[in-house]
């Protein structure tokens, strides 16, 4: 489904020492952010408000340092190609970005001409654009609302829509930066449902995201980070389980919780649930030897 | 302002509708003119039992009646201000004629605006060689003025909320209310844009010098036949208006 194997041996994306800092702003946004993404990664990134998880999420598609502008150290590779060496247009096929605010991406006044929106600035030919929209239009359940103005739909369909627009660009790597803080919780289940479905299909995804109890099952990494910096990296069950997630404020799910209420008390289980189910399927094993 | 509705687009499937918009351009421009070249009361009749059918053709007469009503008031505005005040010798003749060519004028670009798309038309104004920046930038207009009305919605309930009394008082104390209303939508309305922006760049905006367009506006022989109809019906009336001397039924005026 998705174009592979262009620079396959390099890593997908690479922060190398990457520091930047905003015009005006009195501190560093990121410090020495080093980092490498692989290939199928699901990536998420969680951490306190201004720990720079927005700006990170832009230094890959290249808005930083190309549209917001600013002190920078480092480099940042997507696709093997130096962020700072193309223009944000020239990155979009390779890494999109989908936004927290769902109604400022829609610029058009129908789905059909959002989605087409981004192929027609590269100047993909017209017939290959007809193509993808027929296809994300498939892919994303967007049928009903063809013809619809953004201002008629609901927040989630927008978002949808958006997602949709930003795929249409065939990217190697979707980067979603809190796509579904504005939503209703069935709204942002349905997103979250969608990238993981991507996910399993080979796309790569760079998730910012606070409810980790609604996402930790399908990632394959969390990043925490705080103060511009990555504090820990590694595999969901150990970063939910750490104390770093306690000590930075950070929301896990309920079933870790009570595993490690129930670690404290002496109990071992073994392996750290990330659901109500794996919960208590370990709590079964448990009391059954 | 439900006179306003007239020049609001409404989806249908009619004839009119399936015109390209470049012709219907020209169509209406010329129609405009048209109603304009006459002041007399039997030819702009005429022209607006002319104009009618198109109106009826592009399905929307309940439309136009309804905008027709609510400019009543003005019609008939313009129609005693004018008896009473002009100079011509006869006066109610003269204006009831204004009156009928107001309606023509607005009827002529009605056909126009009631049924091309804001898309179309962006994609016309492309075509006849606008840069896509500017024609972008009109279809977006349009995209966001539903967005900014509830914005300002928004702001007035806050304002309220927080005592500030937007409909009491004089004049001159319900215009300075206003300013707690639009300081705030700027200052929304820029930071919005910024965001907009942000994301029309991850998308490509402005990154290729040969932008594609998925579907482009094809002049057919159907259209070539509009424009060509238009322009004929407006050099004949002209030459009429202006090489013919008019018979007298033409020039008829009401008994004063």
């Amino acid at each position: 489904m998705f174009q592979l194997g262009r620079n396959d041996l390099l890593p997908l994306i690479e922060f190398a020492d990457f520091s930047f800092k905003y015009l005006g702003a009195d501190s560093l946004a990121l410090r020495k952010v080093s980092l490498t993404v692989e290939e199928d990664e699901y990536i998420v990134v969680t951490g306190p408000s201004g720990c720079g998880k927005t700006t990170l999420c832009r230094a890959i598609n290249g808005l930083v340092p190309h549209f917001h502008r600013g002190y920078i150290a480092g480099n940042v590779y997507v696709d093997g190609i130096n962020t700072r060496e193309s223009t944000v247009a020239q990155l979009a096929p390779h890494a999109g970005l989908v936004f927290q605010n769902p109604t400022n991406q829609l610029v058009t006044l129908n789905v059909e001409k959002e989605i087409a929106f981004g192929p027609e600035n590269l100047g993909v030919e017209p017939s290959e654009i007809r193509r993808r929209v027929e296809h994300f239009i498939d892919l994303l359940e967007l049928e009903s609302l063809r013809e619809k103005h953004p201002h008629e739909m609901s927040g989630g369909e927008q978002q949808r829509v958006a997602m949709a627009a930003t795929l249409a660009l065939q990217p190697r790597v979707l980067v979603a930066d809190e796509p579904t803080s504005n939503l209703d919780p069935k709204s942002a289940e349905k997103i979250l449902g969608i990238l993981a479905e991507f996910n399993r299909k080979g796309m790569t995804i760079v998730l910012v995201e606070h409810r980790l109890d609604l996402i930790a099952k399908d990632a394959s990494r969390v990043i925490l980070m705080d103060n511009g910096q990555i504090v820990a990296d590694g595999n969901p069950r150990e970063m939910l389980s750490s104390s770093v997630c306690a000590e930075l404020g950070i929301g896990i799910p309920k079933a870790t919780q009570i595993y490690m209420k129930l670690e404290k008390r002496g109990l071992k289980l073994g392996r750290v649930p990330l659901t109500g189910e794996e919960l208590s399927d370990l709590v079964e094993e448990a009391s059954c030897s | 302002m439900s006179f306003l509705e007239v020049f609001q687009y409404t989806r249908q499937d009619s004839p009119i509708h399936n015109i390209d918009p470049r012709a219907k351009l020209v169509m209406s421009i010329a129609f405009a003119i048209i109603s304009l070249t006459f002041i007399n009361i039997v030819p702009l009749l005429i022209f607006f039992l002319f104009l009618v059918p198109l109106i009826i053709a592009a399905r929307s007469l309940r439309r136009w009646s309804r905008s027709m009503k609510g400019l009543s008031f003005l019609l008939l505005f313009i129609m005693v201000f004018n008896t009473l005040f002009s100079t011509v010798p006869n006066p109610f003749s003269h204006s009831i004629a204004l009156t009928l060519r107001l309606i023509c004028l607005m009827t002529s670009f009605s056909l126009f605006f009631l049924t091309v798309h804001p898309d179309e038309l962006s994609q016309a104004l492309i075509q006849m060689r606008v840069k896509f920046e500017f024609a972008f930038a009109m279809s977006m207009a349009m995209r966001y003025v539903p967005t900014l009305g509830q914005e300002a919605y928004a702001i007035m309930d806050a304002q309220r909320a927080r005592g500030v009394e937007l409909d009491k008082g004089s004049l001159l104390s319900r215009i300075r209310g206003i300013i707690p209303i639009i300081v705030p939508l700027i200052i929304v309305s820029i930071r919005r844009a910024l965001s907009i922006a942000e994301s029309m760049e991850s998308r490509g905006f402005g990154g290729s010098e040969n932008r594609t367009y998925m579907e482009q506006l094809r002049f057919r022989c159907r259209d070539w036949g509009v424009l060509a109809a238009s322009v004929l019906l407006l050099l004949l009336i002209l030459y009429l208006r202006f090489f013919v001397p008019l018979p007298d039924w033409v020039l008829w005026e009401l008994p004063y």
